[in-house]
């Protein structure tokens, strides 16, 4: 398959959470590749609209991925809260930094 | 057992059989094949057995490739399935000591068979206990009809993790009788007798399915079982119960009938499913199997396998008139051509409703119900039942709307062939591909098919803008920049007069890109 994978090769991944998901420890490698296949196309689906939405727009933004998944709301909560997660661990190590200024300037 | 007693090999026969089990297959090739000449001799009751071991002896080298693998080389099956059956007729010839020399193996039986003769020992354990499982029994195009089944047999034993020691020996007893009907004859029927025996066995087997191994038992104590796997493949013999005459062809007939009730319909369907496809050793409700059959057999896999996993609901009637239908048709044509079956596809989708399982690969599934449906002209009206229940057991049609989805069915398959058609020859190509197929349903019925493309690259294409429309777009840009900008400044003139904080909230609240600038303001 033309699928650039990095890290453990992506059948792996892909079993590993087909697993967590329910199924069984050792699927049939056609199902994997299936699976596999399945994912690869929604994300690269995905990409393609968020491009047409992004370019009328300007720049593509996470605000068009967003947009596209707003339907699925699982999907959409989950996204929202790890962003979120993702604006608290800036803002806990931009405290780090201040801390260390504050420091420095008092000393 | 008749089977069993005609042919008492030497003494020697049925130790080496044991011992060549566990060594790796190219050793208990030979000797079992040393072993079977002399059988022959030695059996005087039955000519049938005899020949059985030596058609089984040959495909044993190559047939016997673990079971449990997904892919099954078609070559490999008839090779594998052959040792098993081959160590296996040893066992009926001496019946006590295979017995004990299976209970004393039925612990190794449940551990997970290995493609080498090593499983054949846990066969034979098998056959005192019978193993819920369905072992991955090879769906063996079988050269030799008698083979595959007993091929099977072996690996199913090996493969099956519950012991079911009492399952064993109604299968091989049932095995026997297979075999011995279906050496007698290698034609069709006796193949398909041995299909259906393998069937079970291999349903049985079949880890994966322990209830439905379970139930494969039972029907195998009772005889039924393998009668209704039989049935399906016009089975010759009755394999559990050698006491039942059964006629060759309707031996499924009689017991179908009584075997009906304990056999659930999912571990049913598979083995109805196996008979009809004579190559494809039944495989119940694995993906695996569904898989490996529909490869090995591609003539009998559009016309089975949609009818197959389409319908599961009705059993008893269906089964009966299917394996008529099936044995009258399957012995005239090799199932290979599936136009002329699509004629008797109503019949054998009957019995593809009973046989199919809904836990059968849903690929297969996918691929044959689309199969089915391109490649009969007529979609009967069984497989919108079988799908109509797929989706909801209690759910009911009126004939009309069954009419209406047949029409409806037929003009899309017919209109996405045509332009497909009209695709493949815009290609400048003489042959209709896949890719035309998918290409159309993915721009005109917003469809996509996974498991087709062949991965290849979807390129992406930048939405085509105008220059035109480039200009105006950055011409209202300007102007939107230009009127925050004012907004800002009368904002900024607020501030003045009004409290500095107050007013910066307020005008943060109104502008929300502009609010940097409000706050450098305030």
């Amino acid at each position: 398959m033309i699928n650039p994978s990095t890290g453990p090769s992506s059948k792996a991944k892909v079993q590993h959470m087909m697993y967590g998901f329910g199924d069984d420890p050792n699927p049939l490698p056609e199902t994997v590749t299936l699976v596999e296949e399945i994912v690869v196309e929604y994300v690269t689906d995905l990409a393609h609209k968020a491009q047409d939405i992004g370019s009328k727009r300007g720049k593509l933004s996470v605000e068009d991925f967003l947009f596209l998944i707003r339907k699925d709301l699982p999907k959409l909560n989950r996204c929202t809260e790890l962003l979120s997660m993702q604006e608290e661990l800036k803002q806990a190590r931009k405290a780090f930094e201040v801390d260390e200024d504050k420091l420095a300037t008092l000393e | 057992m008749d089977q069993q007693q005609p042919p008492p090999p030497t003494p020697n026969a049925p130790p080496p059989s044991s011992a060549v089990d566990p060594p790796p297959q190219p050793q208990p090739q030979p000797q079992i094949q040393q072993q079977t000449t002399p059988t022959p001799p030695s059996t005087s009751s039955t000519a049938i057995p005899n020949p059985n071991p030596n058609p089984i002896l040959k495909p044993l080298p190559s047939a016997i490739p673990p079971p449990q693998q997904p892919p099954h080389p078609k070559p490999a099956l008839p090779s594998h399935q052959p040792r098993p059956a081959a160590a296996f007729s040893r066992p009926w010839q001496q019946h006590s000591s295979q017995f004990t020399h299976f209970s004393s193996s039925s612990p190794s039986a449940s551990s997970p068979p290995s493609p080498s003769f090593s499983s054949q020992p846990r066969g034979s354990i098998a056959l005192g206990v019978p193993s819920s499982h369905s072992g991955p029994l090879p769906p063996s195009p079988s050269p030799s009809q008698s083979t595959p089944f007993t091929g099977s047999f072996g690996h199913s034993f090996g493969g099956t993790s519950s012991s079911n020691v009492s399952q064993a020996r109604p299968m091989m007893r049932g095995i026997g009788i297979g075999s011995s009907v279906g050496s007698s004859s290698q034609m069709r029927p006796g193949g398909i007798s041995a299909q259906h025996q393998q069937r079970p066995l291999q349903s049985s087997l079949r880890p994966t399915s322990s209830p439905t191994s379970q139930s494969a038992s039972t029907q195998n104590f009772q005889g039924h079982g393998l009668m209704r796997v039989s049935a399906v493949g016009s089975s010759s013999s009755t394999p559990s119960t050698p006491q039942t005459p059964q006629s060759p062809n309707q031996p499924w007939l009689s017991s179908g009938a009584q075997g009906k009730p304990p056999l659930p319909p999912p571990w049913h369907r598979p083995q109805i499913n196996a008979p009809s496809l004579q190559p494809r050793a039944h495989i119940p409700q694995q993906h695996h199997s569904l898989q490996t059959i529909s490869q090995q057999q591609h003539v009998s896999s559009p016309q089975v396998p949609p009818q197959n996993i389409s319908s599961i609901q009705q059993q008893e009637p269906f089964e009966q008139q299917f394996s008529q239908s099936r044995a009258s048709q399957s012995l005239p044509h090799q199932q290979q051509d599936s136009r002329s079956q699509g004629s008797a596809n109503q019949k054998p989708s009957s019995l593809a409703m009973v046989q199919p399982s809904t836990v059968q690969v849903t690929q297969n599934k996918a691929a044959i119900t689309e199969s089915d449906d391109s490649g009969g002209r007529i979609l009967s009206k069984r497989s919108i039942h079988d799908i109509v229940n797929q989706i909801d057991p209690s759910e009911k049609l009126d004939p009309e709307v069954e009419d209406i989805l047949v029409d409806i069915a037929e003009d899309f398959v017919d209109s996405i062939t045509t332009f497909g058609c009209s695709l493949a020859k815009h290609r400048k190509s003489d042959t209709l591909e896949a890719k035309d197929i998918l290409l159309h349903l993915e721009r005109n019925w917003n469809m996509t098919l996974p498991g087709f493309s062949g991965d290849e690259i979807k390129t992406y294409k930048k939405p085509l803008t105008n220059e035109v429309h480039k200009e105006r777009l950055a011409v209202i840009k300007k102007s939107i920049l230009a009127s925050e900008a004012a907004n800002a400044k009368h904002i900024i003139g607020q501030t003045a007069v009004n409290t500095k904080g107050n007013v910066g909230k307020v005008a943060a609240n109104i502008l929300g890109s502009p609010n940097v600038k409000i706050r450098e303001v305030s």
